[in-house]
């Protein structure tokens, strides 16, 4: 394929954006519990109507366009042994990329965002002990691009369900 | 308390699983057990709250949901647990905690809102406050992500 051809492949692909309709059915299918079964493509494929093949296929395009992150378990970090809790930072505008590298480093920090409000970067970080997170909180409170930072563990927590009804 | 091999299965399936017609199967055979083995235990997990969901993440701004904000609401001590039960009851809401208030940041009920469009978040916002009968609160929405993986165990 000639290089121009590639490129309008490529714009095509980009353009493809609308989910058609039995990819939203398996969107909506795949945010909730997959059958543990040994052959659970097999039995949700049967709920959709679909054949198991299809149903991996279209999964594995889903996938390669970044709109299925992952196909795996979640677990609460608690009950696993693991302490989590959210930080939120104030840092100059000109400075939050360079500040959100530093905090992305630590691999306990699992979501990083740009937010426009005073507290600008906001954080979660899920590790192993309540040391460990002070320890990490305690660095990054003596970064000089970090002009204040709090720690807002949760007290209670009333839900936790990420479903998107596509 | 959670075996060693507890843990080498939490670590296991909380990476993406291979898009194979026995998926449990490959990864029974990683943690060194047999697959039904693998499967009891997926379940014993999931009955003890130890597993939230064994599912498919999505990244959501590339399913179409491009606003997401993080509302904040300052609610009295005594009126938080009703509130949070209000707010858990909208499917717009993913994420809802109370936490701590900071001297400067006056707000302790959270929920993580999604839409379409922000002024779709910013409508569910809306009603969120009319509903839970509390006016003082702030839209955060993202403007970009820095980060998002998975708990690495």
């Amino acid at each position: 394929m000639s290089r121009r051809e590639n490129k309008v492949s490529k714009s095509q692909s980009v353009k493809e954006s609308k989910l058609n309709l039995l990819d939203r059915r398996i969107l909506n299918r795949l945010q909730e519990d997959i059958p543990f079964l040994s052959r659970p493509w097999q039995e949700v494929s049967k709920e959709l109507n679909i054949s198991e093949s299809v149903l991996l296929k279209r999964v594995e395009i889903l996938k390669k366009r970044g709109i299925i992150r992952r196909i795996a378990a979640t677990f609460n970090p608690k009950k696993c042994g693991s302490i989590s809790t959210l930080v939120a930072v104030k840092a100059s505008l000109l400075m939050t990329d360079k500040v959100a590298k530093k905090i992305n480093v630590f691999s306990e920090v699992t979501h990083n965002y740009l937010r426009d409000a005073e507290y600008n970067i906001w954080f979660t970080i899920v590790a192993q002990s309540k040391k460990r997170i002070a320890h990490i909180i305690k660095k990054l409170k003596q970064d000089k691009d970090i002009d204040s930072i709090i720690e807002l563990p949760a007290k209670r927590l009333f839900k936790i369900d990420v479903n998107f009804k596509v | 308390m959670l075996s060693l091999l507890d843990k080498k299965i939490i670590r296991l399936v909380s990476r993406d699983m291979p898009l194979v017609d026995r998926p449990f199967r490959h990864l029974a055979k990683k943690a060194g057990i047999k697959e039904q083995a693998l499967i009891n235990r997926i379940k014993a997990y999931k009955k003890r709250g130890l597993l939230r969901k064994f599912s498919a993440v999505l990244n959501h701004r590339k399913a179409g949901f491009v606003a997401n904000a993080m509302c904040v609401w300052d609610v009295p001590e005594s009126s938080v647990v009703k509130a949070g039960k209000i707010i858990a009851g909208f499917c717009e809401v993913s994420h809802c905690y109370q936490r701590k208030k900071y001297p400067g940041w006056n707000y302790n009920l959270y929920a993580m809102v999604h839409g379409k469009t922000k002024d779709e978040c910013i409508k569910t916002a809306k009603k969120i406050s009319k509903k839970i009968g509390f006016s003082d609160y702030k839209i955060l929405f993202s403007s970009r992500e820095f980060k998002k993986t998975g708990v690495i165990y």
